[in-house]
Order: structure tokens, then sequence, then C-alpha cells
């Protein structure tokens, strides 16, 4: 009897791992399958080629260079990381390009993974032609640091959009400028940082959105005396969350809203984290930790864990991005409204400063085909596009453009009220390095946690900024 | 003449055959533990971003880099804090497991035999996201129950302190044992029934018997599991440290060398100074094993 059993055992053991092995096999084939996108057949398909020859056309005035010739071929390829933003825009696009230009062939490599995928091929000196600089493991100014994109300074200067409009000035958040004077990458993404609430449950209690610092922290002793839930629940183990949409917008607001202070950030200036408006942004936080609003879990979450409490309603209020209701839809509970301002911090009376979150288009320095590449720019910085970005991206593009009547989410709509209203101010980028943001990012923890004081926070970044200062000189 | 000829041809077969077996063995080794390793040393003389076309020499400088880098030490800390932790943990409980198992006749030795092994056999990923939940301030197991207790509820953030480190080690302690209690029950068992009937005619108590047989016999597989946990303890704790914690806790509370090689290496752009961290890792993990082994020394004791 025990032998039998035995027997079975093993047969069953035997079978279970041949099956196991059987379902990695098959999921071992899916990636490769979609990693090398059907696009190959698409590209060498050229018969549906008739819109091409109108326009074309219509591109030729647009060009800057009178050099570039007005039918593209050759080999062109893209590289684009596929994320939250999904990868249905993309593919649209790049086969709309594909029949305005049959000649092109097109490549896509694209793909969560596709960073660390073509990272050997850059180091090599063989990039792709045109790159999405967006996800984990890309960093544009470190791409800019170490050489791999195209100066576009000049060309950017002149280039209209294949509707004729000059690409500069459609652009919300203006292009960074890694190397003063110089400009590397656009921004084709905006999303926004914000303090996000649920504006049903606001009605219901009769709680008033804040308007500036002062209103946040009346509605916030409310909030606490109600009990049953936190004011502030914040993403502790990304504190950049904190720092883009409290410090920052903070800082810039103290700054009289001039976004210079930023500049002057990104430019590592010395004393630039001891300055004023740094510290009264600082001060902000600890105001709002010594009253007790910031939620005790903040520390160990992070963002999908952050936002999903705040969704359950254990905090009234969390700093997050536009892009929350796209990441979190299928946690959204009934009846949930989202609402958003782009920053509590400033004094009473004041303005509102968004802080853009931006990712970037980009030529490489070496790509094979730059003609093709600068004319796909041209080809997406146009208003149709940032329509068709928003709707199946569900955020906003970095084109200035009426989305009313489209089918964007709600909050993209309101961000983009936001933007173009009189009463907020768009504040540049910070983009220091990746190792100073992670100094920040402790520091700021640390900060809230009670365990520094600001002028030690002020301390660290200074510390940190030194040290990077001496790299670049050397 | 003849029979000296016939000597080095069957010299030569036997050398061959030999090589065969080693050449492969040694390629692949080459191939893919001296060469990265040699390859890494080599890395952490440059000032390289990890992305550029271009190496710049600079010698010793990311050594010197180390010498006023404030993670560093804290990252060091950590790691043998999960050093020490683990080895008491693992040795305390996988001992008390092993002679439970096989000297105390308990019930179905089999089949926990089996249970205890079952979390080595999950991925360190699912054991991470596991005890996340488990930690989770407002939401999480071990809170709802410690507020079961409490007038309020008790929402401490255990993975979000400045000592965190230590939540680590229950996970990776659930996560592991499975392989020492393994080890040891094979130990145990191939000690001779007949010391312990002996020992027990002498009036010897269960724990006298552990302390005077047991231990001194299994010495050897003590020491393997001691060396086996330190091992991979010091190159492997960063799986755990960034499924749980991510970028390394709260200010740095969890940071490891592991995770901090990495995050320099793929995040700051800082490939070089990210390899002479992996030289660091290497020249300690040396040092700790070549310590301990002197440490653990006994006499082996042969059975005849």
């Amino acid at each position: 009897m025990a032998r039998v059993s035995r027997t079975w055992m093993t047969w069953s053991m035997v079978l279970f791992v041949i099956f196991a092995l059987a379902g990695c096999g098959g999921g071992a084939d899916k990636p490769a399958a979609g990693g090398t996108p059907a696009k190959q057949g698409d590209a060498s398909k050229p018969a549906d080629a008739k819109p091409a020859d109108s326009k074309p056309a219509d591109t030729k005035p647009a060009d800057a260079k009178p050099a570039e010739e007005p039918k593209l071929s050759g080999d062109f390829e893209i590289q684009y990381f596929v994320g939250g933003y999904g990868d249905t825009w993309w593919k649209q696009v790049i086969s709309e390009f594909q029949k305005l230009h049959p000649d092109l062939k097109i490549k896509e490599s694209a793909g969560p993974k596709i960073n660390d995928q073509m990272k050997p091929r850059w180091i090599q000196g063989n990039p792709p032609d045109f790159v999405y600089i967006d996800g984990a493991g890309s960093n544009t100014r470190q791409m800019v640091i170490d050489d791999q994109l195209m100066d576009i300074t000049d060309w950017l200067k002149g280039a209209k959009n294949v509707d004729g409009k000059p690409i500069l000035d459609l652009l919300i958040a203006k292009p960074e400028e890694y190397q003063a004077g110089k400009y590397h990458a656009v921004p084709l993404v905006f999303g926004s940082w914000g303090t996000f609430y649920d504006k049903a449950l606001f009605a219901k209690n009769g709680w008033d959105a804040p308007k500036d610092w002062d209103s946040f922290l009346a509605v916030g002793d409310k909030i606490k005396a109600a009990g049953g839930m936190s004011v502030y629940i914040h993403t502790g183990v990304y504190p950049y969350y904190i720092n883009g949409a409290l410090l920052d917008p903070a800082t810039v607001a103290f700054n009289n809203y001039d976004g210079s202070i930023i500049k002057r950030i990104n430019a590592l200036e010395k004393g630039v984290f001891k300055s004023e408006p740094v510290m009264k942004a600082l001060g902000e936080i600890v105001q709002m930790r010594d009253k007790g609003f910031i939620d005790k879990a903040s520390p160990a979450l992070n963002h999908t864990d952050s936002q999903s409490q705040w969704l359950q309603h254990k905090a009234a209020f969390i700093p997050t991005g536009i892009w929350v209701e796209g990441e979190m839809a299928k946690d959204i509970p009934q009846g949930f409204e989202f609402g958003f301002v782009p920053s509590i911090g400033q004094p009473s009376g004041g303005k509102f400063v968004a802080n853009p979150y931006t990712s970037t288009v980009a030529v490489a320095k070496k790509a094979k085909n730059p003609a093709a590449a600068k004319a796909f720019l041209q080809y997406i910085f146009t208003e149709k596009q940032a329509k068709q970005w928003a709707e199946m991206s569900k955020a906003p593009s970095n084109i200035k453009a009426d989305l009313a009547g489209t089918k964007a989410t709600a909050l993209t709509i309101e961000a983009a009220k936001y933007y173009s209203s009189p009463n907020t101010v768009v504040a540049p980028e910070v983009t220091i390095p990746e190792d100073l943001v992670k100094v920040r990012n402790d520091a700021t923890l640390a900060l809230t946690k009670g365990e520094i004081t600001p002028e030690q926070w002020a301390d660290r970044m200074e510390t940190a900024a030194d040290k990077a200062r001496a790299k670049v000189n050397k | 003449m003849k029979g000296n000829d016939f000597a080095g041809k069957s010299r030569m077969k036997r050398n061959l055959f030999i090589a065969s077996f080693i050449v492969p063995t040694l390629a692949l080794y080459a191939v893919f533990a001296v060469y990265p390793m040699f390859k890494g040393i080599y890395l952490s003389l440059f000032d390289w971003s990890g992305g550029s076309e271009s190496y710049n020499f600079i010698g010793l400088g990311n050594f010197k880099e180390m010498l006023h880098d404030d993670v560093l030490p804290k990252a060091i800390r950590n790691d043998y804090i999960l050093v020490a932790g683990k080895v008491i943990g693992f040795m305390i409980l996988s001992l008390f497991f092993a002679v439970a198992l096989t000297r105390l006749n308990v019930k179905g030795s089999g089949f926990y035999r089996t249970v205890f092994f079952f979390p080595n056999v999950l991925s360190v990923v699912v054991v991470g996201v596991l005890w996340r939940y488990v930690y989770n301030p407002n939401v999480g197991f071990l809170n709802s129950f410690i507020s079961l207790f409490t007038k309020q509820p008790f929402d401490y953030a255990w993975l979000g302190g400045k000592w965190s480190i230590f939540a680590l080690l229950p996970p990776s302690i659930w996560a592991g044992i499975g392989f020492s209690v393994i080890l040891l029950v094979a130990g145990i068992m191939s000690v001779p029934e007949s010391l312990y009937e002996s020992a027990h005619l002498d009036g010897a108590t269960q724990w006298q018997q552990f302390w005077k047989v047991t231990l001194p016999l299994v010495w050897e597989q003590v020491q393997t599991s001691v060396i086996w946990i330190v091992v991979t303890t010091l190159n492997g704790s960063f799986v755990i440290v960034t499924i749980m914690t991510f970028e390394g806790g709260a200010d740095n509370a969890t940071q490891v060398m592991g995770s901090y090689l990495y995050f320099n290496a793929f995040k700051y752009g800082k490939f070089s100074y990210g390899s002479a961290i992996g030289v660091l890792i290497l020249v300690l993990s040396l040092i700790t094993t070549v310590a301990l082994q002197r440490l653990m020394k006994r006499d082996a004791i042969e059975l005849s």
C-alpha cells in the first residue's frame, strides 16, 4: 500500500515538473515574440503609399535645414520605453509616420526593459536614431553627461512641426539646458506633481480644498479633530514624491514665484540649499510634522502602497502626480472623485506653482539617420498628436492643446486647466544628478520623521553638492 | 624501448582523459567567475559612468572616495548585523529543529523535514513581498495582531524605522533555514546510534547528549552552514533589501553593500564606484570567512 502511494506521488511530481517546465517554456517564447516588434513586416509593405505624396510637400517649408531631402529613406530605429503610458500611441504614430515615408525602414526597439537591453549598444557607439527617455535605468541628464545625445540647439530654435508651427512655442515646459545654452532633448510628456484629495469625501464632510498653506493647515486641523484618518500620507520609500509635490513648489513660491531658484539648484550653486526660500519651504514640512499631520506608516510605503491606502481613506491628502488616476485605475473605490491642487505651500493668497515631471525625446549623437529622427520629431510635436497622446496614454503631453471635448481623463483635463490659468506659475523641473537625488530623498525623509533639523538637511545637501562640483571640475 | 613508448602513450591517454574532465569546467569557471571578477577589479580603477563610450583612468580614486562616503559605513554595519543575526538565528533554530526531528521522536518528522524546506524553494522575491504585507503598518498582519492588545491601533512602520535592518532578519531566517536543517539532520543521522545508547546507559540526559555527543560530531556541518550563511549574506542580502525596502530603507537604514553597489552602478551613473564596492565586498568576505574558519577550528573527531 505504502509503496503504491509512493510511486503515485513520484509520478505526479514528475508530471508537475513537466507541466511547470512547459509553462515556463511557453512563457519564455512570448516575450521573445513580443520583443521583436512585428513592425518589420509592415516596413517591407510599402504598398499603401498613396497619401505620402501630399504630406512631404507640407513638411518641406517647415524644415529648418534646406539640406534635408523631402524623401526619407534607409533604416530608422526608434527606442521607446513602455510603462504606465502604454504603447498604443507609439504604435499609432509610428504607423502614421511610416505611411508618410514609405521608403523608410522603421525599426521599433521597445518594451518595459528596453533601457537595459539597449545599454550595450549605446556604450559601443551603435545607438538607435531616436530615443524616448523614460522609465527605470534612464536619465536624460546622465545621457548628456555621457555625450550620447545630439546637440540640437540651432535646429530646434528654427524647427517647425508638420503643421508649420514653431515647436518651441508649442511646449508647456521648455527643454532643460543640461549644459548652459544647449538643448539636447525635448520634453514630450508633461506630468505634474500635486497634492491630491477625494472631492466626494471633502464635500461630504464640508472640508474645503486648500488654496494655500494656511488653508491647508486649517483643513488639516479639522480632519485631525474629526479622527478616523490621518491628514497626509506620503510615499516614504521614494521621498521624491513629497519633494516634488510640496518642497519644490513651496521653494519657488517663497522665491516670489520666480523659477530661477530651481535653475540655481540644478546648477548646484554653492549655498543654494541654505538659501531662504529652501529653508522656509523645509520649515513647512517641520510645521506639518509637529502638528502630527503625517501618517506614521509613510516611511515604509512605496507609491502603490501609499496611494491605495489613500484611496481607502486612511488619509485625506497625498502628494503624487496626475498619473495616479491611470496608475491606480483598478483600485479606485466606487464614488471616489479625484481632486488636486498643484501646490499647497504658497503663502496666504498666493498663486499655485505647478512642478512638472517630464519625459523627453532626443536624437542620438551617433544616429545613422538624423534626418529621419528630426522629421519624426517634427511629426510628433503637433496639437493633433497632443490630443491623441492624452486620450491613449491618459496623461497630458507637453504640447499646448485644448483638451476639452477629448476623451482624456478628468484629472488630465483639470490639470490642463491649471497650466493655462494666469494664477498658476509653471516652475522649471529639478534635474540634479541621481546621487544627489538620493541624498535629498534621505534627508527629506529623515526630516519628516524628526531625526534631523532643516539646518542638517541643508548641510547634507551642501556637502553632497560640493562633492559633485569637485568631480565636474576635475 | 618499446615498453617505454607504450607507457608514454598510455600516460598521454590518461592525461587526455583527465583533461577532458577538467578543461570544460575550468573554461566555464574562467569565463563566468574569474573573468568577471578581474574585470570588476579592473573597472574599479576608472571613472566610468556605465553609459559612456570613454573610460577615464583614476587609479585608486574610487577607493579614496569611499573613505569620505557616509553611507558606506552604515552599509557595512548593516551587513554585519545581518551576518551576526543570521548566524545566531540560523544555528539556534536549525540545531533545535534538527535534533527535534532526529533525536526527540517527533511524530511525522519526515513531513516536517519537507515543510521546513518549503520556504527555501520559494523565490526570495515572493518571500520579500509576502513579508512586506506582514509588516505593512496600516493593514499588515503584525500590527493588526498587536492592535488586538492595545487601545489605539498600533501603526509602527517596521520597515521605515532607524533600525529596520533587524526587521529583515526574520524573513531571511525563515526563508533559508530549511537548508541548514537538512544539512544538520544528515549529520546527526550519521552519528552511530550506539553512542547515544551508551550515553543513555551512563545516565546522560538529552541535554548532555546534545552537548557531549551530537554537537562535537556534527561540528563539521555546523561549520559548513556558518560559512554558507556568511558568504550568501555578504553577497546576496541585496535581494531581500531591495525587495522589502526598495532604495535601502529610511535614510539608508537597511542599505547593505550589495544594494549600495547596485544603486551606484545602475542608478547613480557611477559604475566604477560600484565596482570598487564590489572589490570591498570581495575583500571583506574573504577576511570574514578565513577568520571564521580559524575561530571555529576544532580537532575533527574521527569515528573509528
